[in-house]
């Protein structure tokens, strides 16, 4: 009981923490009007919900698969194509994206329900291969590696910034909500788990059915979003170390947390825009990261500053007293 | 006549997908772990053999045994520094070691791909052929001469792991510890030991793959991605584990390739694999050969 407290608390304060990132994130138009780095931090929200949706697989249930870039290129193509070849727009185009990913994820997770650990990341991983090929082998479909060009909806980059982060800020409360309601605790259940919490009648099936659905309709909604903000849609999304990009956001910013994802992704992502001038290291340092905080720190950045703090707090309360 | 051809040709595939396929099925039998960086045991192989033989001169067959040897110090270093904690238990990861795994070697592979990429550069390098001939011509098959020397010296390789496996003391200590890691312990075999030793192995296998076909693929940073995909599909046809099942799962791989992208579809000859990997996973998960196995 005291862990089941204790976790509410801790989601609390990382949803705290991430609404001070948002805060951040929305007054930087306010000093920042150069549509460059306006479009990297919009790219880094495209990264912040496609971590997001990862996490809710990976951190929290425990599933790790490889396809998260997919679904997001799935989304990426389900408005692309319906905007390329019936005109429409992204009103029935992002709500598509994210039943058609959901459904394809759906689908998937029906298919990998019984596969664990490494069996579960080579399946994901052919899906994902799988679809990126047959994506950009469909060239009377898809236009192959070329892509498709998709029109934008709003107008100018300010409008869409906002717009972005609001979808952020409405993701994350949702899973916030999610993650407190019971049906947090089961997904983390069966993430420490698995037959322990079957024991305990959770309905593994169902609600990793759920977590696996979520995260793919998260990531195509993320992938249609950049879609149309790129205005281009390509078999690229779906790339092997596109995935990899994600990951090693979430693993640095901190697995299993809710602020993690988040944090991981601005950073990284403006980092490594920051690092491009100087000599482009910035992928041999993040996979070098990935490797430090992989081996020692699980809970990534957000871990070590929350002990951090814990330790500041433990030595302010404990005082001896002779 | 095409038949034969194809016939000759998937398997001479075959042979390159097994010396890189042994490797990753001695790992998942020593640690139940998938090591999503072997892909890049193979590009740094192809590349030791390529800037050996370009820079420092050395004559193809002496950058072919530097290719292992580079290999499978990559390999021994990956194991002492990150592979330890799945079997010494003192990972921030408890229980979720599989987890630990997949984000280390992939955090790994990005590594490998990105350093590569900055040390050498992204271009492409045309490794040299052991042999001048550019073609022979044997009966109705023709080939390349640099294609038929590697694949006798990728077939004489195997045969020495495959005797070295079973045979010698190491190779027994290795398939102990695969057996049981604690029994073998308690024989007074040392686990630790037995992993080193199948890390260095590994990598000097993939790696001398990538030599063998650094003239046939050139090497660029992420040369490996597309045979490490092969051998994760070889490793699941063949079953787990299995080295011998995993030898004859690729030479099946290479000749269905071979026939599939002339009469099924050649641009979706990369995704048959994927397929079968995925069907198998399902419904056979155990391979053609392994054994189904119950925890204890």
């Amino acid at each position: 009981m005291r862990d089941f407290v204790d976790s509410r608390s801790r989601s609390k304060v990382e949803l705290w923490a991430s609404l001070g990132i948002f805060v951040v994130v929305a007054v930087i138009p306010a000093f920042v009007s150069n549509e460059y780095w306006l479009g990297v931090v919009i790219v880094s929200m495209y990264f912040a919900l496609l971590a997001i949706g990862w996490n809710l697989l990976a951190g929290y249930t425990g599933q790790f698969s490889l396809a998260p870039a997919t679904f997001g290129m799935l989304g990426a193509y389900t408005t692309g194509l319906l905007a390329y070849d019936l005109g429409s727009t992204a009103r029935t185009g992002i709500p598509a994206a994210i039943i058609v990913a959901g459904a394809i994820g759906f689908v998937l997770a029906r298919i990998v329900m019984r596969l664990r650990g490494p069996y579960l990341a080579l399946t994901t991983l052919s899906f994902a291969e799988i679809v990126r090929l047959v994506i950009s082998n469909s060239i009377e479909i898809t236009r192959g590696d070329l892509g498709l060009n998709v029109p934008t909806f709003v107008e100018g980059r300010v409008t869409y910034y906002y717009l972005m982060l609001i979808v952020l800020l409405a993701v994350q409360l949702g899973l916030y909500i999610l993650l407190r309601s019971p049906a947090g605790l089961y997904l983390r259940a069966i993430r420490d788990d698995e037959i322990a919490a079957a024991c305990r009648g959770v309905n593994i099936v169902r609600w990793k059915t759920y977590a696996f659905t979520i995260s793919a309709a998260i990531s195509g909604l993320a992938g249609a979003l950049y879609g149309h903000f790129a205005q281009l849609v390509s078999p690229e999304l779906g790339l092997i170390s596109q995935t990899g990009i994600i990951i090693s956001m979430v693993v640095i910013g901190g697995l299993g947390t809710l602020v993690g994802p988040i944090g991981g992704a601005f950073l990284v992502y403006i980092a490594s825009e920051l690092l491009r001038d100087f000599g482009g290291y910035q992928l041999v340092v993040f996979a070098l990261l990935v490797i430090i905080f992989g081996r020692f720190f699980r809970e990534g950045l957000w871990g070590l500053l929350r002990a951090g703090f814990e330790r500041v707090l433990a030595r302010r309360v404990v005082q001896p007293v002779d | 006549m095409l038949a034969l051809d194809l016939l000759f040709n998937g398997l001479i595939i075959g042979v390159f997908y097994s010396l890189m396929a042994i490797g990753l099925s001695l790992i998942f039998g020593i640690l139940k772990v998938v090591n999503f960086a072997h892909g890049e045991f193979y590009m740094v192989g192809a590349y030791a053999y390529t800037l050996a033989a370009i820079m420092l001169g050395l004559s193809p067959w002496l950058a072919l045994p530097f290719a292992f040897i580079i290999g499978a110090m990559v390999g021994l270093v990956v194991e002492r520094l990150l592979m330890r904690p799945l079997y010494a238990g003192y990972a921030s990861w408890g229980l979720m070691r599989d987890e630990y795994a997949v984000i280390i070697t992939f955090g790994l592979s990005m590594l490998l791909i990105n350093l590569v990429d900055k040390i050498v550069g992204p271009y492409a390098f045309k490794g040299p052929a052991l042999i001048g001939v550019s073609r022979l011509y044997i009966g109705p098959i023709v080939i390349s001469g640099h294609r038929l020397i590697a694949a006798i010296t990728a077939v004489g390789v195997i045969t020495v792991i495959m005797l070295v496996v079973r045979y010698s003391l190491w190779g027994r200590q290795i398939q102990a510890v695969a057996q049981n890691r604690f029994g073998a312990s308690l024989a007074g075999i040392n686990p630790a030991k037995a992993s080193a030793v199948v890390f260095a192995l590994a990598g000097g296998l993939a790696a001398m793959s990538g030599a063998l076909l650094a003239n046939i693929f050139n090497p660029t940073p992420d040369v490996g991605v597309f045979p490490a995909i092969k051998s994760y599909v070889i490793v699941v046809l063949g079953g787990m584990g299995s080295v011998p099942g995993g030898i004859i799962a690729s030479l099946i791989l290479g000749v269905l390739e071979s026939f599939g992208s002339v009469y099924i579809s050649y641009q979706y000859r990369d995704t048959f694999g994927l397929v079968i990997l995925i069907i198998f996973l399902l419904f056979r998960p155990q391979g053609l050969f392994g054994q189904k196995s119950r925890e204890v």
